[in-house]
């Protein structure tokens, strides 16, 4: 036992946890209705239309959770508004932070410094946002703008095609489903492993649902945050003796683990069904 | 049917009359002649005669069927023969004789169905009576007394077609007639005539694939005047290829109400049986897919945008899915539909197949597939080569707390 008190600091405000939640909530419906629907010839896809109640009740879920999606897509936009203003920097001073949510070249570096640790080099200084997980939010951006644009043609579609020809209705389409299948693809293989699935955090990193982790994690974890924060001083004001309840870690936990397994299932059914697709064709 | 019943009538007529002149020349001839009463008096048990003095040969004597008692002064000979009915019904005997189950008789088959076995011995009222085995309402069970499932014919004859009596009994035609009394519904004989039976396969059969359409249409006239002016029609297309008839949509003891659920399930299948292709790009496309789920009857089949009995090529002005009534066909789902709106393709997919048609689908395609490809190899390999890392990692994080506690 460590004689010193655990000490806790901040890594994501309520605000964003909550939007964070909306996300979750949204896209787990979203790629569940929208794959039962894109892999409709598959049993898997059946059940969930019968247990359902209809291929109608699927349509509505995925509008109103597309809803969500823009929703919360808003009050991301709000929020990085809210810190542009409050960082009192110059807009391309914001997005350009080094050690804001922007790719920069420092990334490019530590991709590089990465894959070395991958070969045995060492583990690279971490700061707040490493690349990958950059890259997670840019991706969702990306694929907001991607899926919620071709989505809303595919919702509207006799007012879309006044505004293009109704055979972009036919790419809109392909694009949505695909961009749909990389975005499902990517964040029930790729981001759960990358943030929960890995050994290191195995079966599940709770931080975007309880808020905080421990001045030691980060120390460990992201050193170059941890350094800049010492070299500020700004670590004193931010660290709290208060760290999540155990009620708290337990619902985080249980909530967690059932959205990283309905969608790792999903991802398996999609992986299967694709595999039969290709098989019949 | 119709055109039986004078003739039946004018036949009764005139063996009445033959009747008469003989029962006269045996009265000339003999002293003695049998009457009812005289076979009653042995026979009154199994013959109720107020029931048969009211079928439509209750004016006959008993004499005039079972002829070899007429010569009979106290007991006839025995055994008798059977009635041959063929002595006054002479035309339908002949049509019954050539019949599938008159061929069998005359093959010997024990099984096989005579006169009486569907028009019963001495009960046989008017078709219209509903005392009659062959009134409409009565008539899916006269023939299922043999073609019903588990009746000694099924087990002892091969049959290609199964439970036809519960098929009719939940079809359209069954449904009508049982649900509602409608007894100018279809029954077994509408389709497969009465003393005419022949196996679909025989040319001369109403139900052969040639004749179905005549046989369907003594009912559906209109449909039938719709359908021989569509694409489809033997009289429009001409070509080697098998054009389709009444059956092959619709099927034939399940014929079900188009707007019936199950119906609508199957019309991409039924088309795709001939048009392969546009059945599985249709798959392929929202319509499609959306059809394949809980609720799918309601999405957009085959004929709700081609017509059913009215397809013409979409090169006639009279298309649906001609560019001049299109707007109109989409309009049906999709109220606010436009020019535009109707370019959308419901049938094109990516695949190579229609690559030449639509590139812009086909490339589209590739490009997602490739950014699929190119995310998830990058990525896969990240992971892949993390998670020795990261496993030694763990062990070396949990070895630093054991030293920690200890």
């Amino acid at each position: 036992m460590s004689k010193t008190p655990t000490l806790y600091v901040e890594r994501f405000t309520p605000c964003q946890r909550i939007i964070h939640l909306m996300i979750i909530v949204s896209f787990l419906t979203l790629a569940v209705t929208g794959m039962t629907l894109k892999f409709a010839m598959e049993g898997w896809a059946q059940q969930v239309a019968d247990l359902a109640g209809g291929f109608a009740i699927l349509g509505a879920l995925h509008r109103f959770f597309a809803a969500i999606t823009f929703l919360y897509f808003i009050l991301t936009l709000g929020m990085l508004f809210r810190f542009w203003k409050n960082s009192g920097k110059t807009m391309g001073g914001f997005i350009f932070d080094p050690e804001g949510l922007v790719p920069n070249l420092n990334d490019v570096k530590e991709m590089v410094a990465t894959l070395k640790w991958f070969f045995g080099g060492p583990r690279p200084q971490y700061g707040r946002w490493t690349y990958w997980e950059k890259f997670d939010f840019m991706a969702v951006f990306w694929g907001v703008a991607v899926i919620g644009s071709t989505g809303l043609a595919l919702w509207f579609p006799e007012q879309a095609s006044v505004l293009f020809p109704g055979y972009w209705l036919n790419i809109a389409t392909i694009i949505h489903s695909d961009e749909a299948l990389l975005a499902s693809g990517f964040i029930f293989t790729i981001h759960f492993y990358n943030t929960h699935l890995r050994p290191e955090k195995f079966p599940l990193d709770p931080v975007i649902f309880v808020g905080s982790i421990t001045v030691d994690e980060m120390k460990h974890e992201r050193p170059r945050e941890y350094a800049q924060l010492v070299a500020s001083g700004e670590l004193e004001n931010l660290t709290s003796k208060r760290g999540p309840t155990a009620w708290h870690l337990r619902v985080a936990t249980v909530f967690g683990l059932f959205v990283v397994s309905t969608g790792s299932l999903l991802i398996i059914a999609i992986i299967t069904s694709m595999i039969r697709y290709l098989m019949r064709h | 049917m119709k055109q039986r019943v004078p003739g039946f009538s004018r036949i009764r007529t005139s063996f009445l009359f033959t009747a008469i002149l003989l029962s006269l020349g045996l009265t000339a001839g003999n002293t003695f002649a049998l009457t009812n009463d005289d076979c009653l008096g042995c026979h009154g048990d199994i013959i109720d005669v107020t029931i048969f003095s009211a079928t439509v040969h209750g004016g006959n004597g008993c004499v005039s069927c079972h002829r070899e008692a007429a010569a009979a002064t106290d007991e006839h000979p025995l055994p008798m023969p059977p009635v041959n009915c063929g002595t006054c019904h002479q035309k339908i005997a002949e049509v019954h004789a050539k019949s599938e189950h008159g061929k069998a008789i005359k093959g010997g088959d024990k099984q096989a169905p005579r006169c009486y076995d569907c028009h019963s011995k001495h009960e046989i009222f008017r078709p219209t009576d509903p005392r009659s085995t062959t009134y409409p309402l009565n008539i899916p069970g006269t023939c299922g007394r043999c073609h019903q499932d588990g009746s000694p014919m099924t087990t002892s004859h091969k049959l290609k077609k199964k439970h036809i009596t519960d098929n009719y009994t939940m079809s359209v035609h069954g449904k009508g007639l049982y649900k509602d009394g409608l007894i100018v519904t279809a029954t077994c004989s509408s389709c497969h005539t009465n003393h005419d039976v022949q196996k679909a396969s025989s040319p001369n059969s109403s139900v052969n694939r040639n004749n179905i359409i005549a046989t369907c249409t003594q009912c559906h006239v209109g449909i039938g005047n719709q359908f021989l002016k569509s694409v489809h029609s033997p009289l429009i297309t001409k070509t080697d290829k098998k054009l389709p008839v009444c059956i092959d949509c619709h099927s034939d003891h399940t014929i079900s109400m188009v707007d019936n659920k199950d119906f609508r399930l199957t019309i991409a299948q039924q088309c795709g049986n001939c048009h392969g292709r546009y059945s599985e790009t249709y798959l392929e496309t929202y319509h499609g897919r959306a059809s394949m789920l809980k609720g799918g009857e309601k999405l957009a089949k085959c004929s709700d945008c081609h017509g059913a009995h009215d397809i013409m090529p979409s090169t006639s002005p009279e298309s649906r899915i001609n560019k001049a009534k299109i707007v109109e066909t989409c309009s049906a789902c999709h109220p606010k539909a436009n020019a535009s709106f109707t370019t959308y393709l419901t049938h094109a997919t990516h695949s190579k197949e229609d690559k030449a048609r639509y590139p812009y689908l086909f490339y589209t395609f590739w490009a997602m597939t490739g950014l699929l490809v190119g995310t998830f190899a990058f990525f896969g390999m990240h992971t892949l080569l993390w998670i020795p890392r990261s496993y030694m990692e763990r062990v070396k994080a949990a070895k630093a707390k054991r030293e920690e506690q200890d």
